[in-house]
C-alpha cells in the first residue's frame, strides 16, 4: 500500500462522512461539529482522543489542515456530542451552509481537508515494568483516551508487530548500553533491574548479548517500516535506532555491555545506508561519556559540551502539495520552548539529504523534528524526553497533562498518532 | 570625574562616556573612570567600544583587580574567549593564590551563557591554586543551572565551611530540589560529619516540611560553644518562622526554649514567652504552661513580657476549658493590653463557652460586640439555638473577612447549607451542628440525617444529607457515607446534586470501585454541564480512567 499521497478533496467531505452517522444526529439543525484547534479550544490534547474514538466507532472525520490551526470536522451524532462533553473538548455546531463556506476558504488558501477513515492500531514499545509516566507518548495517549498496546522485544522480533499500524519508541537504547547510565546510576535498583531484564530477554531469544539482540530488534523495526508501518520515535530511541541499524558487523557497544570494547574505527565502518535518518556521524568512543555520537546537538549529560535550551520553530508546509508534513506540524503555536532528552536534537551535518525537517532552532547547527520514508512506510523523529518537563531528571515527579491541556509540544506527538488515519491514494505516477 | 558622574546620574550616557574618556586620556589606569565608562556604555549597547581604554588601562596599571575585571567583561562582550583567558592568566600571575581572576573569568563567561567556558575557568582555578575546594560556591551555582543538585550539594558544603554566609544561598537554592532527589541529598548530608553539613541538613529539612526532623538533625551535633550554638539555633528559627504548621510551631517552641536556656535573664523571659506562644499555637498546652510558669506573675519581668505572658496564659486556659479562670486573668490584664487585644481574647472565651454548649453564658459575655468577628459569633450562637433566619442574618453581616480564612470558608459553607431551609426554628439542627463544632462527627452525622428526613430535598434535606455523608466519610463509616451521598443526589436539588455526585465518586474511587465512580462522574458532567464542579469532575474522571498520574 502506498502512503505517499493523501486525498484531500474539497467538497468531498459531505460524502466522506457515513450516512449512518447522519441518521443519529443530535440536532437536525446542526449536522456537524467543528472542533476548533486555535485558542478557542479548551483541551487541545483531548480533541485528538475525541476524533480517534469516533474513528474507532466506525465514524469518519475530516482534518482541516491549517484551518483554525488544524481543526477537525466530526458528525454531530449523539455519541460524539456526549464524548466531547465528557472530555471537555470545545466543539462548535456547524450547519451545511457554513460548512460550504469553510470549504470555499480551504480552496482559496494554504489549507485543505483530509478525510480520516480508520483508527490506526497503536503499539508502544516499552519493557513490561516501564512506568506509565516516564514516556511522553504513553502519557499523551492515556490523557487523550487513545487505546494502545505495549509490546517489547519478543513481540517485535516475532510476528506480533506486523499487526499494528503505528509504533512508538521512546528512550530505548538500541545500542544495548543501557543508556550509558552505568556512569551515573551504578547500583541503583532500577538500573540493576533494567540490566537483568534485558539480559534475560536477550538470552531467551538466543542472542549472545544485549547489544546483539537490540540490533536484531532495530532491524525488525526497520523492516516493519519498510512494509508500510508508521514509526514515531523520541529521545534516545531516534539516535540509537539508527546507530544500531548502521552498525551492521561493527561493535559499537562498550565492554560492560557485551564483554568486548568498542571498535576504535567504528565511525568509519558504519553502514549508513541502513539507517533511516542519519549518516556520517562520529561515534563517541568513551564508555564513560554519556553520549553516543555527534548526532545530538545538545549533549545533556556531557557537562563540558552541554548546550542551553532555546526554542524551536515549526516549518509551514503546503497543505495541498505536502499534506503529510502539513499534518505533522498542525499547531496553535509556531515557536515552541525546547526540552532536553538523552537525545535532544539532531545536528544538521548528520542528516541524510532525503530527510524532511519539520522543526528547527534557527541559527543553530541542530534541528528538532524530522520525517522521512522507508519503503512503503514512514518514520518521524522528535528529539527530547517530555515537552512539559524541559529539564527532565530521573526521579522527577510525573507530568500531569491535565495541567497542560494546550501543550503545543504534546500536540506534535498526537498529530503523529492521528495522521495514519488519513485516507491514502495511490500515486498517479 | 565629577562632571562624568553628574552626566551619568542624569542619564546622559553618551556624554558621560566622553567625560570618562577624557579622564582616562590623562590617567589611563584610573579604575573609577574605567568602571564608570563600562557602566555608561552598557545601557547604550556600546560595551564593545571600551576595548581601547581597557588595553591602555592594563598597560598603565598591572596590579588593579578592578581593571582586569572590566577587561574580562569587555572581551566577553565581543565574544573573544582566547582574550578572556589571556587576561585572566595575566591577572592570576599578578595576584598568585587569589581566586578572583578565575571567579571573574567564569562570571564573564556565564554572562555570555558560556557554561562550558565558566566551568573550564573554575576547574583551571582549582588546578592552578592547588585547592580542591576553591571556587566551590561558583561550581555549585553552575551545577544548579544544570539541575544537578547532588553536585551542587557536594560543592556547597566546603563553600559554607569556608564562608558560613553562603549557607543562606545554599539553603535557598538546594531547597528547590525536586522531591524525588531530596532523599539522595539527605543521604549525602548524613555521610558528612561536619557541623556545616548538619546545619544545612536541618534547614533543608525544615524547608522540605520536616521541621522536627530538622531540629533533631541540628540538636544531634549542636556545638558546646554558646555563641556558635545560639547562632545555629537562630538560623533554624528563621527558617521555622516561615511556616505555621503545627509541627513547625512545635519546633519553634523547642528552639526558643533552647535559646532561652542560653540567653541572659532579660532575654530568657522574652524567649520563654515566645516559646510559650509557639507551643500554645501548636496545641502543646503543657509545654506552654511550663514556659509560662512564674512569668505572668513575675514582678521583675518587663511589662511587655508580663502582659504577653498573661495573654498567652489566657489562650492556654481557654484551650484547657478553664474559662472562668481565663476570664479572671483577662480582666486582671485589661489595663495593660490594648482594647483590640482584650476584645479578641474575650471572643476566644466566648467561643469556648459556645463549644462547651453554654450558649446563654456565651451570649451574655459577648454582649453588644459589634465587630465583624463578634457578629460571626452571634451567628454561631443563633445557629446552635436553631434560629435559622437569625444565623443567616448574622453570617451575612459578618461578611467574608471576619477571622481566619478557614473560619470565613466555614461561614460560607454554613450559609449555603442554611439558605434553602424555610423553617424559622430548627433546634435539632442547631444541636446537630453544635456536635460538629465540638468535634463529635459520628453523632452529628446521625443527628443531621434525622433532621434531613423532616425536610424536602430541595429545602435543605439534600444539603444536610450531603454534610452528614461527609461527616460519616470522615469518621470512616463509608457505608453510611455512600447511602447519604446517594440520597443527596436528588434531582429536585440541582444545586446540591453535583456536589453529592462528586463526593460519591471520590468515595467510590477510594474504595477501588473505579467503574462505578466513572459512571457517576459522567452523569454529573452530562446532567449538570453548567455546574462549577464540572472541571473538578473531569479531572477526577481522568484520574479514575488512569489518564493522569495519581496525586
Amino acid at each position: 500500500m502506498k502512503r505517499r499521497e493523501f486525498v484531500a478533496r474539497t467538497c468531498a467531505g459531505l460524502a466522506t462522512l457515513s450516512p449512518l452517522s447522519r441518521l443519529t444526529l443530535a440536532s437536525a439543525a446542526a449536522p456537524w461539529l467543528l472542533v476548533p484547534m486555535d485558542d478557542a479550544q479548551a483541551d487541545h490534547l483531548k480533541a485528538y482522543g475525541l476524533t480517534f474514538r469516533l474513528l474507532e466507532r466506525g465514524g469518519r472525520a475530516e482534518w482541516f489542515l491549517n484551518y483554525r490551526n488544524g481543526s477537525f470536522l466530526l458528525p454531530a451524532d449523539a455519541a460524539t456530542a456526549r464524548d466531547a462533553a465528557l472530555a471537555g473538548v470545545t466543539t462548535e455546531p456547524l450547519e451545511d451552509g457554513r460548512l460550504v463556506q469553510i470549504r470555499g476558504q480551504l480552496q482559496e488558501g494554504n489549507m485543505d481537508a483530509v478525510p480520516l477513515e480508520k483508527a490506526p492500531k497503536v503499539a508502544v514499545y516499552a519493557p513490561p515494568n516501564a512506568a506509565p509516566w516516564d514516556d511522553a507518548v504513553t502519557m499523551a495517549l492515556n490523557y487523550a483516551g487513545i487505546r494502545f498496546d505495549k509490546i517489547w522485544d519478543e513481540e517485535v522480533v516475532g510476528e506480533t508487530l506486523k499487526t499494528y499500524d503505528w509504533l512508538h519508541l521512546h528512550h530505548e537504547d538500541f545500542t544495548g548500553q543501557f543508556s550509558k547510565f552505568f556512569l551515573n546510576y551504578a547500583g541503583a535498583p532500577w538500573l540493576v533491574d533494567m540490566v537483568e531484564r534485558n539480559r534475560e530477554v536477550a538470552r531467551s531469544l538466543g542472542f549472545p548479548s544485549v547489544p546483539a539482540e537490540k540490533k536484531a530488534v532495530a532491524s525488525a523495526i526497520a523492516a516493519y517500516v519498510e512494509r508500510g508501518g508508521f514509526l514515531f520515535a523520541m529521545c534516545t530511541a531516534t539516535e540509537t535506532l539508527d546507530l544500531a541499524l548502521a552498525a551492521d558487523g561493527v561493535d559499537i557497544a562498550a565492554s560492560y555491555a557485551d564483554g568486548s570494547p568498542m571498535d576504535p574505527d567504528a565511525s568509519s565502518r558504519m553502514r549508513w545506508e541502513r539507517a533511516l535518518a542519519f549518516h556520517k556521524a562520529q561515534l563517541e568512543l568513551s564508555p564513560t561519556m554519556p553520549v553516543y555520537s555527534d548526532i545530538d546537538g545538545h549533549r545533556v549529560n556531557s557537562p563540558d559540551r552541554r548546550q542551553p535550551l532555546g526554542s524551536f520553530t515549526l516549518f509551514n508546509f503546503s497543505a495541498k502539495i505536502d499534506p503529510v508534513a502539513a499534518m505533522l506540524v498542525q499547531n496553535h503555536r509556531q515557536v515552541i520552548p525546547d526540552f532536553y532528552g538523552l537525545t535532544t536534537s539532531f545536528t544538521r551535518d548528520t542528516l541524510k539529504p532525503s530527510v524532511t525537517i519539520l522543526a528547527e532552532e534557527p541559527g543553530t547547527p541542530w534541528v528538532k523534528y524530522l520525517h522521512g520514508e522507508r519503503g512503503q512506510g514512514t518514520w518521524t523523529f522528535f528529539g527530547g524526553h517530555d515537552p512539559e518537563d524541559p529539564q527532565h531528571q530521573i526521579g522527577d515527579s510525573a507530568t500531569d497533562l491535565s495541567l497542560h491541556p494546550h501543550s503545543p509540544g504534546y500536540r506534535l506527538i498526537l498529530n503523529n498518532v492521528l495522521f495514519p488515519a488519513a485516507k491514502k491514494k495511490e500515486l498517479k505516477t | 570625574m565629577s562632571r562624568a558622574f553628574d552626566l551619568e546620574r542624569r542619564g546622559s550616557y553618551a556624554a558621560a562616556a566622553e567625560a570618562y574618556r577624557s579622564v582616562l586620556a590623562t590617567k589611563p589606569g584610573d579604575a573609577s573612570a574605567l568602571l564608570g565608562l563600562e557602566r555608561v556604555l552598557l545601557p547604550i549597547n556600546r560595551s564593545a567600544e571600551i576595548l581601547p581604554e581597557v588595553r591602555a588601562a592594563l598597560a598603565a596599571n598591572r596590579s588593579s583587580g578592578a581593571l582586569y575585571g572590566v577587561a574580562l567583561r569587555a572581551w566577553a562582550a565581543v565574544e573573544e574567549p582566547d582574550s578572556m583567558r589571556a587576561v585572566a592568566e595575566r591577572w592570576a600571575q599578578a595576584t598568585p593564590g587569589d581566586e578572583a581572576p578565575y571567579r571573574e573569568w567564569g562570571a564573564a563567561a556565564l554572562s555570555r551563557r558560556d557554561r562550558a567556558g565558566a566551568l573550564a575557568a573554575y576547574r583551571m582555578g582549582r588546578e592552578r591554586l592547588g585547592r580542591p575546594h576553591a571556587l566551590a560556591a561558583e561550581m555549585a551555582q553552575v551545577a544548579l543551572t544544570d539541575g544537578d543538585y547532588t553536585t551542587a550539594l557536594r560543592e556547597w558544603i566546603p563553600a559554607i565551611e569556608k564562608l558560613p554566609g553562603y549557607r543562606v544561598t545554599a539553603v535557598a537554592t538546594l531547597s528547590q530540589a525536586p522531591e524525588a532527589v531530596r532523599p539522595r541529598l539527605l543521604q549525602l548530608l548524613a555521610r558528612e560529619d561536619k557541623f556545616a553539613a548538619r546545619q544545612l541538613e536541618s534547614e533543608l529539612r525544615v524547608r522540605w516540611g520536616d521541621p522536627l526532623g530538622g531540629l533533631r538533625a541540628l540538636q544531634s551535633s549542636l556545638p558546646a560553644d554558646r555563641g556558635s550554638a545560639v547562632e545555629a539555633l537562630r538560623g533554624i528559627l528563621d527558617q521555622l518562622r516561615t511556616s505555621r504548621t503545627q509541627e513547625a510551631l512545635l519546633a519553634q517552641g523547642r528552639v526558643l526554649e533552647a535559646l532561652a536556656g542560653r540567653g541572659s535573664e532579660a532575654q530568657a523571659s522574652r524567649l520563654r514567652l515566645e516559646a510559650a506562644q509557639a507551643y500554645s499555637a501548636a496545641g502543646d498546652r503543657d509545654s506552654a504552661r511550663r514556659m509560662l510558669t512564674g512569668l505572668a506573675d513575675d514582678r521583675t519581668a518587663s511589662a511587655t513580657v508580663a502582659s504577653g505572658a498573661g495573654t498567652t496564659l489566657v489562650t492556654v486556659l481557654v484551650g484547657d476549658g478553664k474559662l472562668e479562670e481565663a476570664n479572671r486573668r483577662l480582666e486582671d490584664l485589661r489595663p495593660s493590653i490594648s482594647p483590640e487585644e482584650y476584645g479578641s481574647l474575650r471572643r476566644s472565651i466566648v467561643l469556648g463557652w459556645v463549644q462547651a454548649g453554654e450558649l446563654g453564658r456565651a451570649d451574655s459575655m459577648l454582649g453588644a460586640d459589634s465587630t465583624i468577628e463578634g457578629l460571626a459569633l452571634v451567628g454561631k450562637i443563633r445557629l446552635y439555638r436553631g434560629d435559622v433566619p437569625g444565623a443567616i442574618e448574622s453570617f451575612k453581616a459578618a461578611g467574608p473577612y471576619a477571622g481566619e480564612r478557614a473560619e470565613a470558608t466555614q461561614r460560607t459553607t454554613l450559609l449555603a447549607l442554611l439558605q434553602p431551609i424555610e423553617a424559622d426554628s430548627l433546634p435539632a439542627l442547631g444541636a446537630a451542628l453544635l456536635q460538629v463544632e465540638k468535634g463529635d462527627t459520628a453523632e452529628a452525622a446521625t443527628s443531621l440525617e434525622q433532621v434531613a428526613s423532616q425536610l424536602p430535598a430541595s429545602k435543605g434535606g439534600a444539603e444536610l444529607r450531603l454534610l452528614a455523608g461527609r461527616l460519616a466519610a470522615a469518621s470512616g463509616k463509608s457505608g453510611d457515607a455512600e447511602r447519604l451521598f446517594r440520597a443527596a443526589t436528588a434531582k429536585e436539588a440541582p444545586a446540591t446534586a453535583p456536589a453529592a455526585e462528586l463526593a460519591l465518586a471520590e468515595l467510590l474511587l477510594g474504595q477501588g470501585r473505579a467503574g462505578e465512580a466513572i459512571a457517576r462522574l459522567e452523569h454529573l458532567i452530562l446532567s449538570y454541564p453548567e455546574s462549577a464542579l464540572v472541571p473538578q469532575a473531569r479531572r477526577t474522571l481522568d484520574r479514575a480512567r488512569g489518564g493522569v498520574p495519581q496525586t
